[in-house]
């Protein structure tokens, strides 16, 4: 029984990871028509920032503030300087993220190094718990909690605040929130530099988890791209269910037929695909 | 030389810039030390990849960031008759190699060539990921990331040493010359003009009563066969087939090869190629830690200023080439 509970558990904490990365990128595509493959970049310079605020000081808190800000702030640079020339130009969107995501990696290497680090919980959450019979990582049930709490303020944020409005109408209608005075520029500015902040904060949040390694870049953009096509890009329950879903579903392949973890993931996607062709929640064309 | 005119299609196009470039290209054995005659092979094979792609997303404008699906597919099946089966004969090896490339494109197409835009580009990239976990993971078949090595040079049942890096290169370019000429009549004949059509204006070719689907199918298909084609040759080419041949990696490049030759143009594929491949060359000289941040900020200068690629400025340039011939993506 202990066994299927830390599965489940190990699952959820990586299912907050995924959420938290692929909500931004489907807002960001929502929103302003962008397909962000440098989303992963920033998740990369959230961890290695994060943990190398986190060994200097020891204080976690500190580190997830800095991973926050640095790849909020690269990120909000990389959109008013780059991305906003290119509207709904996908082709160039693609090469010029994918352009970012090399140089994030490959400055990273160069900063700390090709040597995978990693990083223990702080000591408040380190340690295991036990519930009833049962005993789990207490840094694994944090991170769900969070997760959960994170999931609840966005949800909130976007349904009950004029923020959320602007953006839910924005990505129905762009034209008509310019027309009654809203700068949508400023609003995509301000998506991005949320989305990329949620990306770096991701990034410290998952070193316990997995640590800082170069290509954790591209392979957890490779997760969110999964989610992202499994929910429908542009909803943000479909980011939700998405993660659930595959984060469940790698924590239990990785345990019963690791060789396949991957596999079975592609499985599901075209399962979902045949199923309905635009994701779970995405609009359909 | 009148009928051969004929050939390339109504007189429109002189045939100066063909013969001028396929001389180059002949003569280069003269020149190039055995490694520069491995990395030019290596370019017009490339080439032949990006063929594929440049009909998918330069004619047809479906965005594929999972070419290398079908060029994977053929170097691992190339690899699988000849490493494990130890059948010697190229020409079986080609055929069995290409019909798995068709096959695995004509299946994926099934699931995707209804969508476009953002959700074909991520689809493609998924499904071209699921065999890279294949060739990753199952490693009493693909050898997993040690790669299946010791592919031999191919046996053409000719008496030519295939083993000698010239005769490899020539027969190369052979292949490649087969493939542009297969690509120009194609893209030149009603079928290639609807594909254009489609990727322009899609509701009107409906209305006109064409079928998009059928004919975006048809073309990822074959799309999937130059893959194929180039698949075989690289298998032979480096004699070991490694997952990084299906993953993520290969198929941006051939992306990028095709956006940096202008998708949508003849020359597209050779020019992308050659410059790409040469770019790594002289960087891999003086600083190979370096090649990836290189290639990022080459990425973002294309997106940022050079929009329809290298490709159209030097055929703007070099105007009485006349390889402009085509249908470039404005």
């Amino acid at each position: 029984m202990d066994f299927w509970v830390t599965i489940i558990v190990m699952g959820l904490s990586f299912s907050v990871l995924l959420f938290m990365l692929s909500s931004g990128l489907s807002l960001i595509f929502g929103l302003m028509n962008v397909l962000n493959l440098t989303h992963g970049g920033y998740y990369l310079i959230g961890s290695f920032v994060g943990i190398s605020i986190y060994k200097w000081t020891g204080n976690f808190l500190l580190a997830i503030l800095a991973g926050g800000a640095v790849a909020g702030i690269i990120g909000v640079g990389m959109e008013r300087g780059f991305l906003r020339y290119l509207p709904g130009q996908l082709l160039d969107q693609v090469i010029l993220t994918m352009g970012f995501l090399f140089i994030f990696t490959n400055l990273a290497k160069w900063i700390w190094g090709p040597i995978p680090q990693m990083a223990t919980p702080p000591s408040l959450v380190a340690g295991s718990l036990r519930i009833g019979a049962y005993s789990v990582y207490l840094y694994h049930l944090v991170v769900i909690f969070a997760g959960l709490i994170i999931a609840i303020v966005l949800w909130f944020f976007q349904e009950k605040t004029r923020y959320g409005a602007i953006i839910r109408a924005g990505i129905d209608n762009r034209e008509m929130i310019m027309a009654i005075g809203i700068n949508f520029n400023q609003v995509c500015a301000w998506v991005f530099f949320l989305g990329t902040v949620i990306a770096g904060i991701t990034g410290v949040i998952g070193l316990p988890l997995l640590g800082a390694y170069l290509e954790s870049g591209s392979e957890i953009l490779l997760y969110a791209i999964i989610v992202v096509i499994i929910g429908g890009l542009g909803s943000m329950q479909g980011a939700l269910a998405g993660s659930f879903l595959i984060g469940i579903i790698h924590s239990f392949s990785k345990a019963f037929f690791p060789a396949l973890a991957f596999f079975m993931m592609y499985l599901i996607v075209i399962i979902i695909l045949l199923v309905r062709p635009s994701g779970l929640f995405g609009k359909r064309s | 030389m009148k009928s051969l005119e004929l050939l390339f299609h109504k007189n429109r196009v002189s045939l100066g810039p063909y013969v001028g470039v396929g001389l180059i290209l002949i003569l280069l054995p003269l020149f190039l030390s055995p490694y520069l005659l491995y990395l030019a092979a290596k370019i017009l094979i490339f080439a032949i990849f990006a063929m594929g792609l440049n009909l998918i997303l330069g004619y047809t404008g479906l965005v594929s960031m999972g070419h290398a699906a079908f060029f994977g597919t053929a170097v691992y099946v190339g690899a699988f008759l000849t490493v494990h089966s130890g059948i010697e004969n190229f020409w079986l090896v080609a055929l069995l190699g290409v019909l798995a490339a068709v096959l695995m494109a004509a299946l994926f197409g099934l699931f995707i060539v209804h969508l476009s835009g953002a959700y074909f580009l991520l689809i493609t990239l998924g499904l071209s990921q699921l065999l890279f976990s294949i060739a990753w993971k199952w490693r009493a078949l693909t050898g997993g990331d040690d790669g299946l090595p010791g592919i031999p040079r191919p046996d053409l049942g000719l008496p030519l040493p295939m083993g000698d890096d010239t005769y490899f290169y020539y027969f190369v370019f052979l292949i490649f010359v087969g493939c542009f000429f297969l690509l120009y009549r194609l893209t030149d004949s009603p079928f290639g003009h609807a594909l254009v059509g489609i990727r322009e204006n899609e509701s009107r070719m409906k209305i006109l009563g064409y079928n998009p689907w059928r004919y975006k199918y048809v073309s990822f298909i074959i799309g999937g066969g130059f893959g194929g084609v180039a698949g075989v040759l690289y298998a032979y080419l480096i004699g070991i087939a490694y997952p990084g041949d299906i993953g993520l990696m290969a198929s941006v490049m051939v992306l990028f090869m095709v956006i940096l030759g202008s998708p949508g143009t003849l020359a597209c594929p050779l020019i992308g190629a050659t410059l790409l491949t040469t770019m790594e060359y002289v960087v891999s000289i003086f600083t190979p830690e370096r090649w990836p941040l290189i290639l990022g900020a080459v990425f973002v200068l294309i997106a940022m200023y050079f929009r329809g690629g290298i490709g159209i400025y030097l055929i703007r340039y070099w105007r009485k080439l006349d390889l402009g011939h085509g249908s470039p993506k404005s």
